[in-house]
C-alpha cells in the first residue's frame, strides 16, 4: 500500500487504541444504555430484561467509608426495601478491579449481602469496569434510577449530605426515595441530577 | 491550648494513627474587642495521601469545620488555597497534598469579657490515597491566656494567605457551546503562560474534570473551554472559578473570578435600582417619543403631521387612521427587525451593544449618505417621480398605506444614530434579557416613536390645530432639509474619528458625487440616446460614491479629546482598585452626543478637575467609538449596553479596609451631581 494509506491506517489505529478506556456519561432524560452483566449467582443479567419495570443501580464498595455509613446505619437497606416493595428492581453493582479495594468473589459478595441484610434484587460483579464506564459511575455509592421506558430519570448521590458521619443521614434528603415518590405521583423528578459523593470507584 | 502535633519520626516505623495532622493556629495569642484576626487550620498530610478542595472533583469530600464560639464572636467561611489536580484514572479530584492551611477570619465583638477565651472546632477531613479514610477530631484554641501570650504565627499565616486565589474584577461570562463549557474573560495578564492554565470550578458537575482545557485568545479576551459534564446549566446564573497559571516569575498564580451566564445581568453592583421590565418599557416608550424631537427624525414627523392637516377637515377620517396604523406598523416592525439582528448577532457570539451599528464606519457613512439624500430631496434638488414615488411628496401628502409604512421604516433608520438619554438604560437592560423581552422592549420603543403621529391620525381635531396647508409648506419643507444636513455632517465627523481624515475625505467626496448623480438624473435630456448615457453616468457616479466608503478603522485614539484622565483598560482599573484612591470611570463614544455634552458640562470643568485633584481620583476614560469587547463587557457588568456610563468607586475605608459599592451616576450629568457623588 502507499505510504499515505499506511500513515492514515496507523493514525486510525493509534486513535482507536487511545480511545479505549473511555468514561462515558449518560444525560438524565436520555435512554439508559443496555448492559449485560453476571450476578453473584452466575446468572446473566441484562438491563433490557427489566423493561416495563423501574430499575435502580447502586454502585458499591463494601470497604468504602461512605458505603459503610449507609449500610451500618441501615439506611441503604431501608431504601432498597422501600423500592423493591414497590416492584422496583434494585441492582447493586461492584466495579472494583481485581486486587483493588471492594473487589469480591461471588461467594464473598453473597456473604456481604446476607450479613448486611441487603434487600437488593441481586448484585452484579463488574470487575472489568465495563458497566461502570458505560454509566460514568464515579463514586461509591453512586445511584441511577431508570424508569419503565428505559429512560434515565435520576443520577447522583443517595442523599444530600456528603459527610462520612452516620449522624448526617437523619437531616439529609434521600434523593432516591424522593424521586420514587415523585415518579409515582406522575411528576417529573425535581432533583434529577445531583453531585454523587463517596470514594472513587476502584477501576 | 494548641493541639500538639506528633513528631514525624514516629511514623517511619508503622502506619500512622492519623494520615492528617491537624493544628489550629491563630495570628497572635492576644486579641482585643472589635478586631479581626486570622485563624488557620493546618493540615499536615502524610506523604502520598491527599485531602480535598471545596469542590472535591469526581469523588471524595471537602473537609468541614464546625466552630463553637463565645457569644457574638463571628468566624468567616473558609478561604481555600488554590488546589491541585489529583488524577486517579479514570477520575480526577481537586485537593491538596503535603502541608495546607485553610484560613478563616475571626471577628471579636465590640464588647468582650476579659480573661482567656477558648474556641472549639470539630473538624472532619477525608484523606485518601488508594483508599479513603475519614478522620475526625475536636481541636481547641485559647486566646488571651496569660500563661501563653507568645504565639506569633503572623508571618506564617501571611504566607499562607499568599496561596489564596486573588479575587479578580475581570468581567467573565460562561456559556455552553458544542458540548463544552466556555468561560470568556475580558482580560488576562499577559505574562501567564497559556499552556499552564488550569480551570477549577467551585460548583460540581459543570465540566468533565478529566478533560483537557482548551485556551484561545479573541481580541484581547481569553476563552477557556473544557468538555461539559451532566449537570444542567439553566439554573445557574452566576458561578465562580479559580484559574491558575505559571507567571513569568516561574511561580504559580491563582485568581478567582465570578462568571455570569451569557445573557444574564452580571453581579449587580449598581447603586441605582435596576429597571424592572415595566420600568424599562416605560423608559422605552418615553425614549421613543423623545426621539421625535431629534434633528434626524423631526423632519419626517413634521412633514407627516402636515400631511394629516390636509385631511383634517374631511369627513372620512379612515385614510388618516389607516395611515397612522401603517406608519406605526412600519416603525414597530423595523425596530423588531433591528432587535432581531442584534439578538442573532449576540447569539452568534458577537460582543455588541446598542450603538454597535455606529461602530462600523461603512454603516455610519451609509447613514450619512441617506440623511444627505433626504436633505437634498427636501430642499428640492430632485424629485423622484414615477415608480419610486416622490419621497418628499409622499411625506407631505401621501396618506396611503404603503407610503405610510415605508415612511415608518425610514423614520426608524434615521432615528438610530440619535440615541436619546432615556434609551440607554432600557436598551442596556433589553439586550441582556431573553429574546422575547428584548423584542418587547424594542417594539415598545418603536411604539413610542410612532405614537405622536398615531395620535394625530386619530385626532382630527389636533390636525385642525395645525396650520392650514399653503405655499409656506414648500418653504417649510426646504427648511427641514437643514436638520438633515446637520445630522449628516455630524455623522461625517464620526467617520473622521473612526477612520481618520482620509476616510472623511472619502465620504465627503461621496456626498458630492451623490449630489451630482441626482442632479444628472434631474436634468436628463429628453433625447433617449443621451438620456441613457446620462443615466449610466449617474449610476456610475453613485457606484463610485459607494466605492469610496471607508472601511478600515484607524486607531485614532490620540485625536480624541481625552483632555485629562487616562485610557481605560481592565488592567489599569484592577490596579487602581487594589489601591486606596477613588476611581472614576467614564465610558464614551465619538458618536454619542449625550456623552460629549456631559463631558463638556460636568466633567471637563475647573470645579471637577479640582475635586479630582484634591481627592486623588483616578480617572479612566473608555472610548467605545469602535468595537471594543472589553468595554462592551464592562458595560454589561452594570446592565448597560450603550454609552454613556459613569461609575464612581469610592476610596478604601481606613477602618474596614473595604471599598464601598461602585456608584453609577445618572446619564445626564450636572457639575452638582458629580460633586455630590464624590463626597
Amino acid at each position: 500500500m502507499t505510504l499515505k494509506k499506511f500513515v492514515y491506517l496507523l493514525a486510525f489505529g493509534i486513535l482507536a487504541l487511545a480511545a479505549m478506556p473511555v468514561m462515558a456519561s449518560v444525560q438524565t432524560g436520555h435512554a439508559a444504555p443496555d448492559f449485560t452483566g453476571t450476578d453473584v449467582n452466575g446468572e446473566t443479567i441484562k438491563l433490557s430484561d427489566y423493561k416495563g419495570q423501574k430499575v435502580i443501580l447502586e454502585w458499591t464498595n463494601h470497604q468504602c467509608p461512605f458505603v459503610v455509613k449507609h449500610y451500618d446505619s441501615g439506611n441503604m437497606q431501608k431504601t432498597q426495601k422501600a423500592a423493591t416493595d414497590q416492584g422496583v428492581v434494585w441492582l447493586t453493582i461492584t466495579s472494583s478491579a481485581e486486587g483493588k479495594q471492594g473487589y469480591t468473589t461471588p461467594a464473598e459478595a453473597k456473604a456481604i449481602m446476607e450479613e448486611t441484610g441487603s434487600h437488593a434484587t441481586t448484585r452484579i460483579l463488574d470487575p472489568s469496569g465495563e458497566i461502570g464506564h458505560m454509566y460514568g459511575a464515579k463514586t461509591t455509592p453512586h445511584m441511577y434510577i431508570i424508569d419503565e421506558d428505559g429512560t434515565l430519570v435520576y443520577q447522583g448521590a443517595i442523599d444530600s449530605n456528603s459527610s462520612p458521619r452516620q449522624s448526617a443521614i437523619a437531616g439529609a434528603k434521600n434523593y432516591v426515595l424522593a424521586a420514587l415518590d415523585e415518579l409515582n405521583a406522575g411528576h417529573p423528578v425535581t432533583d434529577a441530577t445531583t453531585a454523587p459523593y463517596g470514594c472513587a470507584v476502584k477501576y | 491550648m494548641v493541639f500538639a502535633p506528633h513528631s514525624m519520626a514516629q511514623e517511619k516505623a508503622q502506619e500512622p494513627e492519623q494520615y492528617v495532622k491537624v493544628r489550629l493556629l491563630s495570628e497572635r495569642s492576644a486579641v482585643g474587642p472589635g478586631q479581626d484576626i486570622w485563624i488557620g487550620i493546618e493540615q499536615s498530610i502524610h506523604p502520598g495521601w491527599h485531602t480535598y478542595w471545596r469542590n472535591p472533583g469526581d469523588s471524595g469530600s471537602a473537609p468541614r469545620v464546625d466552630w463553637t464560639l463565645p457569644d457574638d464572636w463571628k468566624i468567616s467561611d473558609i478561604h481555600w488555597p488554590a488546589p491541585e489536580k489529583i488524577p486517579y484514572d479514570p477520575l480526577l479530584n481537586y485537593g491538596y497534598s503535603g502541608n495546607v492551611i485553610l484560613l478563616q477570619k475571626l471577628t471579636t465583638p465590640p464588647i468582650m469579657k476579659g480573661g482567656p477565651v477558648t474556641l472549639t472546632a470539630d473538624f472532619e477531613v477525608l484523606v485518601c490515597k488508594e483508599i479513603c479514610i475519614p478522620e475526625f477530631g475536636t481541636y481547641t484554641l485559647t486566646l488571651n491566656d496569660p500563661e501563653n501570650m507568645n504565639e506569633n504565627n503572623e508571618a506564617y499565616l501571611a504566607s499562607a494567605r499568599e496561596k489564596l486565589p486573588v479575587p479578580s474584577t475581570v468581567s467573565a461570562v460562561f456559556s455552553e457551546r458544542d458540548g463544552t463549557l466556555e468561560v470568556r474573560l475580558s482580560e488576562w495578564p499577559e505574562d501567564i503562560a497559556a499552556e499552564t492554565l488550569e480551570l477549577f470550578p467551585l460548583e460540581w458537575g459543570l465540566i468533565e474534570n478529566t478533560a483537557p482545557l482548551q485556551t484561545r485568545m479573541d481580541n484581547g479576551a481569553l476563552i477557556l473551554s473544557q468538555d461539559r459534564a451532566d449537570r444542567p446549566l439553566n439554573d445557574i446564573k452566576q458561578t465562580d472559578f479559580v484559574i491558575t497559571g505559571k507567571g513569568a516569575d516561574g511561580n504559580r498564580h491563582a485568581y478567582q473570578i465570578t462568571a455570569s451566564a451569557e445573557g444574564t445581568p452580571a453581579p449587580g453592583t449598581e447603586s441605582s435600582p435596576l429597571p424592572a421590565l415595566l420600568g424599562a418599557l416605560f423608559f422605552a416608550l418615553l425614549g421613543g417619543m423623545i426621539l421625535n424631537l431629534m434633528p434626524c427624525v423631526f423632519p419626517v414627523l413634521s412633514l407627516k403631521a402636515l400631511s394629516l392637516s390636509k385631511n383634517a377637515n374631511k369627513k372620512d377620517q379612515t385614510p388618516a387612521r389607516r395611515s397612522g396604523l401603517a406608519y406605526t406598523a412600519g416603525v414597530v416592525l423595523s425596530f423588531l427587525a433591528i432587535a432581531g439582528i442584534l439578538i442573532a448577532l449576540k447569539a452568534a457570539g458577537a460582543q455588541i451593544g446598542w450603538g454597535f451599528q455606529l461602530q462600523n464606519p461603512v454603516v455610519v457613512s451609509l447613514l450619512a449618505y441617506l440623511l444627505f439624500i433626504i436633505g437634498l430631496n427636501l430642499s428640492g434638488l430632485f424629485e423622484i417621480s414615477g415608480h419610486f414615488g416622490n419621497v418628499g411628496n409622499k411625506l407631505t401628502q401621501g396618506t396611503d398605506i404603503t407610503a405610510s409604512f415605508f415612511s415608518g421604516v425610514l423614520a426608524t433608520i434615521v432615528a438610530t444614530p440619535c440615541t436619546a438619554p432615556f434609551m440607554a438604560a432600557a436598551l442596556g437592560y433589553a439586550l441582556t434579557q431573553p429574546a422575547y423581552i428584548s423584542l418587547l422592549i424594542f417594539a415598545v420603543l418603536g411604539l413610542g416613536l410612532a405614537l405622536p403621529y398615531l395620535a394625530l391620525s386619530y385626532t382630527p381635531s389636533l390636525g385642525k390645530m395645525l396650520p392650514k396647508p399653503g405655499k409656506w409648506m414648500e418653504t417649510f419643507r426646504q427648511l427641514l432639509a437643514f436638520p438633515m444636513f446637520a445630522s449628516a455632517a455630524w455623522l461625517v465627523w464620526v467617520v473622521s474619528q473612526q477612520t481618520g481624515s482620509m476616510g472623511m475625505l472619502g465620504v465627503l467626496m461621496g456626498l458630492v458625487l451623490i449630489a451630482f448623480a441626482f442632479w444628472l438624473i434631474q436634468h436628463q435630456p429628453k433625447d433617449s440616446n443621451r438620456k441613457i448615457l446620462v443615466l449610466v453616468l449617474a449610476a456610475l457616479t453613485f457606484l463610485t460614491a459607494f466605492a469610496l466608503l471607508p472601511k478600515d478603522t484607524v486607531a485614532v485614539k490620540q485625536q480624541h479629546e481625552i483632555s485629562f484622565g487616562e485610557p481605560f483598560s481592565h488592567a489599569a482599573l484592577n490596579e487602581y482598585l487594589q489601591g486606596d484612591d477613588p476611581v472614576f470611570v467614564e465610558m464614551t463614544a465619538a458618536w454619542c452626543i449625550t456623552c460629549k455634552a456631559n463631558h463638556k458640562i460636568a466633567i471637563d470643568i475647573p470645579q471637577t478637575r479640582q475635586i479630582f485633584a484634591e481627592k486623588n481620583v483616578k480617572y479612566l476614560v473608555g472610548d467605545w467609538t469602535n468595537q471594543d469587547p472589553n468595554i462592551t463587557e464592562y458595560l454589561n457588568t452594570f446592565d448597560r449596553n450603550g454609552v454613556p456610563l459613569y461609575v464612581y468607586y469610592g476610596p478604601r475605608d481606613d477602618v474596614t479596609k473595604k471599598r464601598p459599592q461602585p456608584n453609577v451616576l445618572p446619564q445626564l450629568l450636572t457639575p452638582g451631581i458629580v460633586k455630590d457623588r464624590i463626597k
